[in-house]
């Protein structure tokens, strides 16, 4: 009888060494099965050096399926913000300066031929340190992605997710990422053509 | 590092490669390493001063010839190599530089996405590649290649490699090959000397002191993502990244091989690759797989994704997308 239940134990040792050579095995699976299994979400506190951004952000309005996240600030590399220190009814400008001052240098690019936006289609008409969206609501210079978003409806999906702009710096940590006017100049969104950074080599056969 | 170039007399080398021995030169050849020897014999009994530290250099280089590979050392064993290699950097090449063994961090695994839409062939991503992981300067190696495709195709192959004009060209759109980190990957069960495999966060890495040159993983690989160091590298000292992996950016010697490593240097420490960091346009998205949450799911879950030469096998970790 003792060496019946002994032969079992050994039995059983065996079995469960074969499950976990075969749980071992599974996670060497394919690609596509170990993202399937993974649901799980990542800790990404675990990873320490993964923070201090230098630049200045800030939260995002928005969430992404419940997630905050963070995006750059945009009003601190803004040379003339506050717009109001010149567009109020209060000071009187002079000529002189006007020329200087009135955006004489702003090429507007955005929109194709005679839909070319005009200025107060994105600013605010009253109140110019904020920009307006098409139902009237005003919309900060940080959260610009509100207003891009809609028109760029598909490109603000995506940007939401991930699959378009960039995240700052770092995979991990907190998410950081580039707001729309840190890539695309507000006023002339494309990019410009340019040469390329480097040569590319040809691939040898 | 380098005992194994010293092994032949680089003269007598050429000419057997020439074929231009004669007993002359063979006379001469020893005349010359008799005079060596003998001066080495009366030097070697006056400069004191400089033979502490070349005794050290030395220690340290016969250490690392009979250095194991790096796969099977315990991680304390990892950390005095880095140190040694850390110490010959600076005793050879006056390099004050920090070699890390940092091993891969749990629940993690690599991808990385390339939007073939959004590209538009600036090579940002190959100048911070260049630089961010010492590459060759003579033989001006790059890890990434850019393609100028004709619409219409999708194999590089069929694309411009050597394009250098203003870009982006209407009506082409440009995409990037560089290492796949394949999950079944033909350079690893191509290689004789298990000079190279597959990181369990991916990450397909070399043992450079490991590898004997033959390129078998060269020739394996389906996606010309590997390169050889036909002659020794060489980086400008001022332009030498200081933050270095044992497994990613340090100095590759003469005669091994070497290749994309998601930065390792980097992405161990939760940062970007450095082409992902580079990249203008937003192209190129990097993230751990096993994360619900992270951006290379996004795409994997709401893009049109494919995968370069996916009936191979090979199991890549790198998606092409389409907006």
């Amino acid at each position: 009888m003792k060496v019946r239940s002994c032969s079992n134990l050994s039995a059983l040792m065996f079995v469960i060494l074969m499950l976990s050579g075969q749980s071992s095995l599974a996670s060497q699976g394919s690609v596509t099965d170990r993202i399937l299994e993974a649901n799980e979400p990542f800790d990404n506190s675990q990873i320490e050096s993964a923070h201090s951004l230098p630049d200045q952000t800030v939260w995002a309005k928005e969430n992404f399926q419940g997630r905050k996240f963070k995006v750059l600030a945009r009003k601190n590399h803004m040379v003339r913000y506050r717009c109001t220190t010149c567009h109020n009814n209060e000071k009187k400008i002079l000529v002189n300066d006007g020329v200087l001052l009135t955006h004489g240098d702003i090429k507007m690019n955005h929109g194709q031929g005679e839909n070319n936006l005009t200025c107060v289609e994105c600013h605010h008409p009253q109140d110019r340190d904020a920009l307006i969206d098409k139902q009237g609501e005003k919309i900060d210079f940080d959260h610009s992605y509100q207003l891009c978003g809609q028109c760029h409806f598909r490109q603000k999906r995506d940007w939401l997710g991930g699959a378009h702009g960039k995240r700052v710096k770092y995979w991990a940590g907190e998410r950081v990422i580039r707001n729309c006017t840190t890539c695309h100049p507000a006023h002339a969104p494309k990019f410009k053509k340019r040469m390329p950074a480097t040569y590319s080599l040809p691939l040898t056969k | 590092m380098n005992s194994r170039k010293d092994e032949t007399d680089p003269m007598n080398k050429e000419e057997i490669v020439e074929g231009k021995s004669s007993r002359r030169s063979f006379l001469k050849g020893l005349s010359i390493a008799a005079a060596a020897s003998s001066a080495a014999l009366v030097t070697g009994g006056c400069s004191l001063e400089s033979l502490p530290k070349s005794r050290e250099e030395l220690g340290l280089k016969w250490e690392t010839y009979f250095q194991e590979n790096y796969r099977l050392m315990t991680q304390e064993e990892k950390d005095q190599t880095v140190e040694r290699l850390t110490r010959q950097a600076k005793l050879e090449d006056n390099l004050d530089i920090h070699i890390s063994s940092q091993p891969p961090r749990e629940k993690v695994l690599y991808g990385y996405a390339f939007n073939i839409s959004r590209c538009e062939g600036f090579m940002d991503c190959v100048e911070a590649c260049v630089q961010e992981n010492n590459l060759d300067r003579n033989a001006k190696t790059q890890y990434i290649r850019i393609f100028e495709m004709e619409p219409g195709k999708l194999d590089p192959s069929t694309g411009d490699g050597k394009y250098f004009h203003k870009v982006p060209v209407d009506d082409k759109f440009y995409m990037g090959v560089q290492c796949f980190h394949c999950e079944n990957a033909p350079c690893i069960k191509a290689c004789p000397v298990k000079a190279t495999w597959r990181e369990p966060d991916g990450i397909v890495v070399v043992d450079y002191n490991w590898c004997i040159g033959c390129r078998y993983c060269m020739a394996a690989c389906p996606y010309y993502g590997r390169r050889f160091n036909w002659g020794e590298p060489s980086v400008p000292e001022e332009e030498i990244t200081r933050q270095q992996h044992y497994l990613g950016n340090r100095k590759r010697m003469k005669g091994v091989m070497e290749k994309c490593t998601f930065c390792i240097q980097r992405t161990r420490q939760g940062k970007l690759p450095a082409c992902v960091e580079a990249c203008p346009t937003g192209s190129r998205v990097f993230g751990n797989l096993l994360d619900p949450d992270s951006e290379i799911r996004f795409v994997l879950k709401n893009k049109k994704v494919f995968r370069f030469k996916e009936e191979l096998g090979t199991d890549p970790k790198f998606w092409y997308f389409i907006d």
